[in-house]
């Protein structure tokens, strides 16, 4: 006797995809209509709010300002993030849990109060921000909220937990023999860095970064609370086109876009790490 | 190369590789002094925000161009701010807290058989399954709260369901993003248990159900907690999704908190947000007491 499985997956399967399919439908479907005001939709199938996210400025400044500061934020990240992780990755094992633990237990902190930590750290006449302009490593007019610096400070944030997480489960995977035997055959430490570590870890580097990618690239709650309704990234333009105008035809039809750039990225994603997979199992 | 082998070495060799050993040791110690520094000056850009929150919230204050101002570090301790914690705050935690238990225990009711099934099933396209319970993850939460907030417009105008601002609303929309959670934690668990395990049961007479408690049961319950852990936390700490389904009488903290730093910065948020940091750790330590460390570290985080 042997226990059906397949009937078990059923009912979570027609609610979830009930949930996935609908709700995806529903919001697609509405950004093929135009807004009428307060939230009505015409009736007729068109085009136009796909056309005005490229042709109007504002849109498309959103959607290209997003791209930079994603891209941007991804590669910082990356730079000050692997360092960490490989020293982590490389601790004895109960010091690398610990250390791992504890960025675990901060993403468990709600993104509002890391926000609103920032807030206080970079308020413009705190302590840390008053040295750091009387030691002009600031500038005078340096102020958090309201300004790109202070956007990149907490999207950065949201990305280098995320980055020594991801990099540290990558690294771990590389074994040390590998390094010690480089070294051995009197490979000096940075050539051993350039040809075994970063060689092996470039797969897991390159999905690490563009899923980090899709991530800041839909970030909402950094980039409305500290960029104070100037920096308008697209996940800021999308609520605001919701909450302020109602124009939920031309909501959907950014969001849409944005969905398109995430799964296009995924596809990338995996399409770059199959092939690199593979050309790497081809050497050895 | 250990320090065994470099004294070894130092023992045996000539003047000139002597030099070179001990230059190799320095390099060696310097090295970890920069790299420790480096983790320790990004840790404490993760953690500052953290700590400059309950630290400031035991600031008194100070008035600055008319608007309360707190500074960090504290330089006149006192308690006020959490004396003047309105309720209103108070309701959204507790409403936030319901909500992340029942959207959690919604999603383990869900995604434990999910799992079974995806794992233990034999049909085709089981990949093509995993991805599909996997999607959610894929899409940004601003995308899923403006689609659940015009399907549920939509559900408005269709059958007269009323959605948006209830408590099933917002925790239909959470069970959608936390489900896939416990499909990972506990598919993760089941794929690294052999199916023999429990077909040795049946054969050996246990029935199908006696074979499901005693045997698969503890076999993912470590993935269960995890899996549940995870979905509550999602769900404890959503702002995005939340913004969009909740309403004028029924807003979980975040969105609280998301309100009052949008529009002015209210110190009594320092001492709610505070309370929030040190319950989840003391959750986080009891769980990790009870079942391990392991379970902290499985899957990722939130955005």
């Amino acid at each position: 006797m042997k226990a059906n499985w397949g009937l078990v997956l059923l009912p979570p399967l027609v609610f979830c995809m009930l949930l996935l399919f609908g709700s995806q439908w529903v919001f697609l479907r509405s950004s093929f209509f135009e807004d009428l005001g307060i939230g009505r939709l015409g009736t007729e199938f068109q085009l136009n709010n796909y056309l005005t996210v490229f042709a109007d400025p504002f849109f498309f400044s959103a959607l290209t300002l997003n791209f930079k500061l994603a891209a941007g934020v991804v590669v910082c990240t990356l730079l000050v993030a692997y360092p960490v992780a490989y020293t982590v990755a490389r601790m004895r094992a109960r010091w690398a849990i610990i250390f791992l633990s504890a960025i675990v237990v901060t993403s468990f902190v709600s993104i509002v109060i890391k926000v609103l930590g920032i807030i206080i750290l970079f308020a413009a006449d705190g302590p840390m921000v008053k040295t750091l302009k009387s030691l002009g490593i600031l500038s005078e007019r340096f102020a958090v909220i309201g300004t790109m610096p202070g956007v990149i400070i907490g999207l950065t944030h949201l990305a280098i937990a995320f980055m020594v997480m991801m990099l540290f489960s990558v690294i771990q995977t590389i074994p040390r023999s590998l390094e010690e035997a480089a070294e051995i055959h009197g490979a000096p430490r940075w050539r051993v860095f350039l040809r075994v570590i970063i060689p092996l870890s470039l797969p897991g580097v390159v999905s690490a970064s563009l899923l980090l990618f899709n991530v800041i690239m839909g970030a909402f709650v950094s980039a409305l609370l500290l960029g104070g309704g100037k920096i308008m990234t697209l996940p800021v333009v999308i609520q605001r086109t919701i909450m302020l105008y109602s124009e939920y035809g031309m909501a959907a039809a950014l969001s849409a876009v944005l969905m398109l750039f995430v799964l296009t990225i995924n596809i990338l994603s995996v399409f770059l790490v199959t092939r690199m997979r593979a050309a790497s199992s081809a050497v050895t | 190369m250990t320090e065994q082998n470099s004294t070894d070495l130092s023992v045996a060799a000539s003047g000139k590789a002597l030099r070179s050993v001990m230059n190799f040791n320095i390099g060696r110690r310097l090295r970890r002094i920069v790299a420790y520094s480096w983790v320790g000056i990004v840790y404490s850009f993760i953690f500052a925000p953290i700590i400059v929150v309950i630290g400031s919230s035991f600031d008194g204050g100070s008035v600055i161009a008319g608007r309360a101002v707190l500074q960090f570090p504290p330089s006149n301790l006192s308690l006020q701010w959490y004396w003047l914690i309105p309720p209103s705050m108070f309701q959204s935690l507790w409403v936030s807290v319901s909500m992340a238990a029942i959207s959690a225990a919604c999603g383990i009711v869900i995604g434990v058989p999910a799992a079974l099934g995806i794992i233990r099933g034999k049909f085709y396209g089981k990949t093509l399954m995993g991805s599909l319970f996997r999607a959610p993850l894929q899409i940004p939460f601003i995308v899923i709260g403006l689609a659940f907030l015009q399907s549920y417009y939509f559900l408005g105008d269709v059958l007269g369901l009323h959605m948006r601002g209830t408590f099933t609303g917002l925790v239909l929309g959470h069970v959608f993003v936390a489900t896939p959670y416990v499909v990972g934690a506990v598919g993760a668990q089941l794929q690294r248990f052999n199916p023999a395990y429990e077909e040795a049961a049946l054969i050996h007479g246990a029935n199908r159900w006696r074979t499901f408690y005693r045997v698969t049961m503890p076999i993912i319950m470590p993935g269960i907690y995890a899996g549940g852990l995870y979905a509550f936390l999602i769900s404890f700490g959503d702002v995005t999704i939340s913004l969009f389904l909740s309403g004028p009488d029924l807003s979980p903290l975040p969105v609280e908190i998301f309100y009052a730093l949008d529009n002015d910065f209210e110190p009594t948020i320092t001492a709610i947000a505070s309370l929030v940091v040190v319950g989840s750790l003391i959750i986080l330590y009891l769980i990790q007491r009870l079942v391990g460390m392991e379970v902290l570290l499985r899957g990722g985080g939130s955005n």
